[in-house]
């Protein structure tokens, strides 16, 4: 078997840990660094792939998924801190009703 | 075979010259700041030493000398004190991370010295050695990367004290440890911008030519802005000098220190030293031309002339070490809000504009 | 597979397990810290060194410290309520095991027989040392920078704003609508 497919395993099976992840728990920042884990399952994926066929593309593909995770993170929290100020707890099954 | 003993050698000379560096500043630091305050400071320990042995009786006057200047209070008395003193470690909280913050505050400060070059290359016996322990071809981003995880160690520090002035300590700290790291690498950008490599070792070399064929191609005369905004952001990182509020002493209780003794207190003490000597170091590899004496062509590959860049460096290192001590000694220390508006207002726009008139003088000329 | 490189592995799969099994929050962000510096080093193992050290920058250094702050400042304990249930536990972990075992079979048959790294003539062109990094960036994707940049800025402008205390309040006014408290 080819050296690099065992990294592509192994993206795999972070992906998988961070997919369980999102579905069991329920605090909102754990949740949100389990989605950071998937990506960065991705960004290996990419890597290894890029190895694979001998070009840069797979690398310049995981650095614009760097610059918008980067993004995406300051404003996730962001919102899970207005979240906080409203509901009182991070909890998803806590932010469960419309705002009144 | 060979290879691996002489990467030890290397790791062996790198580790030590850090930690002889830390040390020095640590004494530096205690007589210097005696001077500066007009006081004599530690003098007592091992100066009025008597002996009858007779293989110790040659050596007294040095002993008797080195307590005269303190070394051997702070050396020696210092560091016994802090390995037998009990550690604590606070109720309610980790063990495991109390006993593990310190090590991450100091280890990527130690490891950022394995990418710094400390002499030029040279041949010994027929083997040709490059003086830097890890090769690296993103060596400048390395040293920012390892900026970036020495936040950790503050942050676990202060979060294990379990009381509200160590985690407010080392939330501030940690907030302008990142903040004053953006234009750290802003002024690194515009460095790679005029040089052209992110290797420091090609940056040293690059700094031997002649600019206008009068002045040696140094980063201060090439990057003055920089130079300043550099150390500014530095002393902020190291958390030294008039940016020391996290460690305020008269205002919060030690800060995140608070509730260390003994060695871990210790290797954070250190390991601030250590990072003092790692921002001398960058700061005369990038900015004053390294081992290169300014209009002397020193023959290469020769391992006098390695010796003698190696020694001239080590010159300049402690040049700057002793002006981080004395800027600290000397000026009041700011005030948090104002110490963010250095960073964010004035350090980052001033870099920035640096980075654009240098791209700009560099695609014009 | 270089011994280092399965170290490597070995660490960041156990601190991925960490994340999701450890029930202080906390806790479970220093794992995270751990799996993205595990995966620094794999990069570093792919030859992909820089994003290693960009890895470190900005995954480890600047978007776990942001997270570890909202933690430390929200002071927050374990989970508390009832616990998830063992059966539903025990069947995501099953669905995944099983979603994981199916999608490896059509990879490791797709590039079955080669017993090379990579398919192209030259390895030395995935090296992803600065300068190709830079070539590739500024020459084939220099739109997609462009735009990187953009996305950034919006990040940066729609934290400051979801972050401030108290929206401003439109209030009729003589005059139009005037902005109240801040």
């Amino acid at each position: 078997m080819n050296s690099v497919l065992t990294y592509v395993a192994l993206s795999m099976a972070l992906f998988v840990i961070g997919a369980i992840g999102v579905c069991l728990r329920r605090n909102a920042i754990v949740v949100f660094m389990c989605i950071e884990m998937m990506l960065n399952a991705v960004n290996l994926a990419f890597v290894a792939f890029s190895k694979l066929h001998g070009n840069l593309d797979g690398q310049i593909a995981v650095f614009f998924v760097m610059v918008i995770a980067a993004a995406e993170s300051a404003i996730g929290l962001a919102i899970i801190l207005s979240v906080f100020r409203s509901v009182a707890s991070v909890e998803t099954t806590d932010a469960g009703e419309l705002k009144w | 075979m060979f290879e691996l003993l002489v990467l030890l050698i290397k790791v062996g000379f790198v580790l030590n010259m850090a930690l002889v560096l830390g040390s020095l500043c640590t004494w530096l630091e205690r007589k210097g700041s005696a001077l500066i305050q007009d006081r004599v400071g530690a003098n007592r320990a091992g100066a009025f030493v008597q002996s009858d042995r007779w293989y110790v009786k040659p050596a007294l006057p040095l002993i008797r000398m080195m307590g005269w200047l303190g070394v051997i209070n702070t050396l020696l008395c210092d560091s016994v004190k802090g390995l037998w003193k009990e550690d604590f470690i606070p109720e309610g909280t980790s063990k495991f991370l109390h006993a593990v913050a310190p090590i991450i505050a100091v280890l990527p400060i130690m490891l950022a010295f394995a990418v710094l070059p400390l002499a030029p290359d040279f041949n010994l016996f027929g083997y040709y050695i490059h003086p830097r322990v890890a090769p690296i071809d993103a060596g400048l981003l390395f040293v920012l990367a390892m900026g970036s995880v020495a936040v950790y160690g503050v942050a676990i520090a202060g979060w294990t004290g379990n009381n509200k002035f160590s985690l407010l300590g080392s939330l501030r700290a940690a907030a302008q440890m990142i903040s004053y790291e953006l234009p750290m690498g802003v002024v690194f950008v515009a460095l790679i911008v005029v040089y052209g490599t992110l290797d420091v070792y090609s940056i040293v070399e690059k700094q031997g030519e002649l600019l206008w064929g009068i002045v040696p191609k140094w980063g201060v005369i090439v990057q003055p802005v920089g130079f300043v905004v550099l150390l500014l952001a530095g002393m902020a990182e190291t958390k030294r000098g008039p940016f020391d509020l996290p460690e305020a002493e008269s205002e919060l209780a030690a800060g995140y220190f608070t509730e260390y003794s003994g060695m871990k207190f210790l290797l954070f003490w250190l390991g601030e030293f250590c990072e003092i000597a790692l921002f001398a170091l960058l700061l005369s590899l990038l900015f004053f031309g390294g081992w290169q004496i300014p209009w002397v062509k020193l023959p290469e590959g020769v391992w006098w002339a390695a010796l003698i860049g190696h020694i001239v460096l080590m010159s300049k290192v402690v040049f700057f070490c002793i002006l981080q001590i004395v800027i600290r000694w000397t000026l009041p220390r700011f005030r948090y809000d104002q110490l963010m508006n250095l960073g964010w207002k004035m350090l980052l726009p001033v870099s920035l504009l640096n980075l654009a008139v240098t791209a700009i003088v560099k695609v014009l000329a | 597979m270089s011994f280092i490189g399965f170290v490597i592995g070995v660490v960041a799969i156990v601190s991925g397990v960490c994340v999701v099994g450890l029930r202080n929050p906390l806790y479970s962000a220093f794992a995270l810290v751990t799996n993205l510096l595990a995966m620094a080093g794999l990069y570093a193992a792919l030859d992909a060194h820089f994003l290693a050290v960009s890895q470190v920058v900005v995954y480890a250094g600047a978007i776990m410290v942001l997270v570890l702050f909202v933690l430390m400042l929200l002071n927050l304990k374990s989970e508390s309520g009832r616990k998830l249930g063992f059966i539903r536990s025990a069947v995501a972990l099953v669905i995944g095991c099983v979603v994981l075992l199916s999608a490896l079979p059509p990879v490791f048959a797709r590039f079955a027989g080669m017993s090379e790294v990579t398919v192209s003539d030259n390895a030395r062109d995935s090296e992803g040392t600065v300068k190709a990094i830079g070539q590739e960036l500024y020459t084939k994707y220099v739109a997609q920078f462009e735009l990187s940049s953009l996305v950034l800025l919006i990040g940066v402008v729609g934290a400051v704003m979801l972050s401030k205390r108290r929206s401003v309040t439109l209030q009729p006014r003589a005059g139009g609508l005037v902005g109240g408290s801040k």
